[in-house]
């Protein structure tokens, strides 16, 4: 057996992998940090921004609308995109997790179980499934009083329904890799 | 010391004795020399946020590896796309040596060998194994990883046994 790797110079060999230690000042990331608030912010006033325009727009269908079902569709649809702004005002994205604060072990117990979580639909359903009632019925009642449009309701309700099919799957099958990565996790614990 | 300096005394401190450190970590999570690049930076930018916390509560040390390592795993399972295949140790021991180091006869090979197969090491193992390499003592790397002091050896004593098994593939020295 060769002595040149063995255990202790495969701690030499490793060490000879970095040459060039980053060069960062306290003002990069000064300017780093104030960048990442920023785009935090920039996220969460775009999301209040597209969310005021559903509410604007569905405001004006609410007072053109012919129909009580198309008014239903209005109010419904305000309200999700309300909710939105309500769930983005009382919740502000993170710029970053408290790194510091837990062991790694915990931590990435917590970001599979995050993404597990996202995967199986929690979280986004307490936003986007109120949402999405709302344009549903609109449409609905939009192409009952205008037979016209029909085809063109079916399509979009067909297509939705397709993105589902393809989505929902997908998103399990994700949350159950995790899933598994957590059951391995908790078995390398209690070894 | 006000709490603004402070800050940024622990960073300086951090970047000078762990930089080289924090680099070899980079390369253990990320292959990409781009991400890699923006992964350091992230680490670094973790680091400047977390020492306005510092409360001395563990060592320096201490609290710089779990942040590096609690961000890097963090930015490997936020990437979606080209996701990582993550090895068991069983995994690696069931594949052949994909080239033997006398065939090689290099150190950067060698190196080139190392990293590879410690990046496709499970985040646990991953971490253990770099705490190791760069000399961490158990007790350090329970604090870090939050294993059980005879679990971090148990473990470590498995992955050294496979890496050095991956190594010694081909049987007579090489220079």
């Amino acid at each position: 057996m060769r002595s040149d790797y063995l255990p202790d110079d495969l701690k030499r060999l490793w060490k000879e992998l970095a040459s060039n230690p980053v060069r960062i000042s306290p003002d990069d990331l000064r300017r780093e940090a104030r960048k990442l608030w920023a785009g935090v912010r920039l996220r969460n006033w775009f999301v209040v921004g597209v969310c005021c325009i559903i509410i604007a727009a569905y405001g004006v269908f609410f007072f053109g609308s012919k129909t009580a079902l198309e008014r239903i569709g209005s109010v419904l649809s305000i309200a999700g995109a309300a909710n939105v702004i309500v769930q983005f005002l009382k919740r502000p994205a993170r710029t970053m997790p408290d790194f510091a604060a837990i062991e790694c072990i915990r931590f990435y117990r917590a970001e599979l179980q995050r993404q597990r979580d996202f995967h199986r639909g929690r979280g986004v359903g307490s936003w986007l499934l109120p949402l999405l009632p709302g344009p549903i019925i609109f449409n609905v009642a939009f192409a009952l009083d205008r037979p016209m449009f029909a085809p063109l309701v079916k399509l979009q309700m067909a297509g939705f329904l397709m993105a589902a099919a393809i989505v929902v799957p997908l998103n399990l099958r994700l949350a159950r890799k995790y899933q598994r990565r957590l059951d391995a996790l908790g078995a390398a614990q209690n070894q | 010391m006000s709490a603004k300096s402070g800050q940024e005394e622990y960073w300086r401190q951090a970047a000078d004795e762990y930089g080289a450190a924090l680099e070899r970590l980079a390369w253990a999570y990320e292959a990409d020399p781009d991400r890699r690049r923006d992964l350091l930076q992230e680490i670094h930018l973790a680091l400047w946020r977390s020492f306005e916390n510092f409360d001395a509560r563990c060592s320096l040390r201490t609290w710089i590896y779990r942040v590096a390592h609690n961000v890097a795993t963090s930015h490997v399972t936020r990437k979606k796309r080209n996701a990582p295949v993550f090895l068991t140790l069983e995994d690696i021991e069931a594949q052949e040596a994909p080239q033997n180091v006398e065939e090689s006869a290099d150190r950067q090979k060698a190196l080139a060998r190392l990293l590879a197969l410690v990046q496709r090491l499970e985040f646990v193992d991953r971490q253990l194994i770099l705490a190791y390499l760069e000399g961490l003592d158990a007790e350090s790397m329970s604090q870090i990883t939050g294993l059980s002091a005879a679990n971090v050896w148990t473990r470590i004593h498995r992955i050294k046994n496979v890496l050095v098994r991956q190594f010694h593939s081909g049987g007579t020295d090489a220079k």
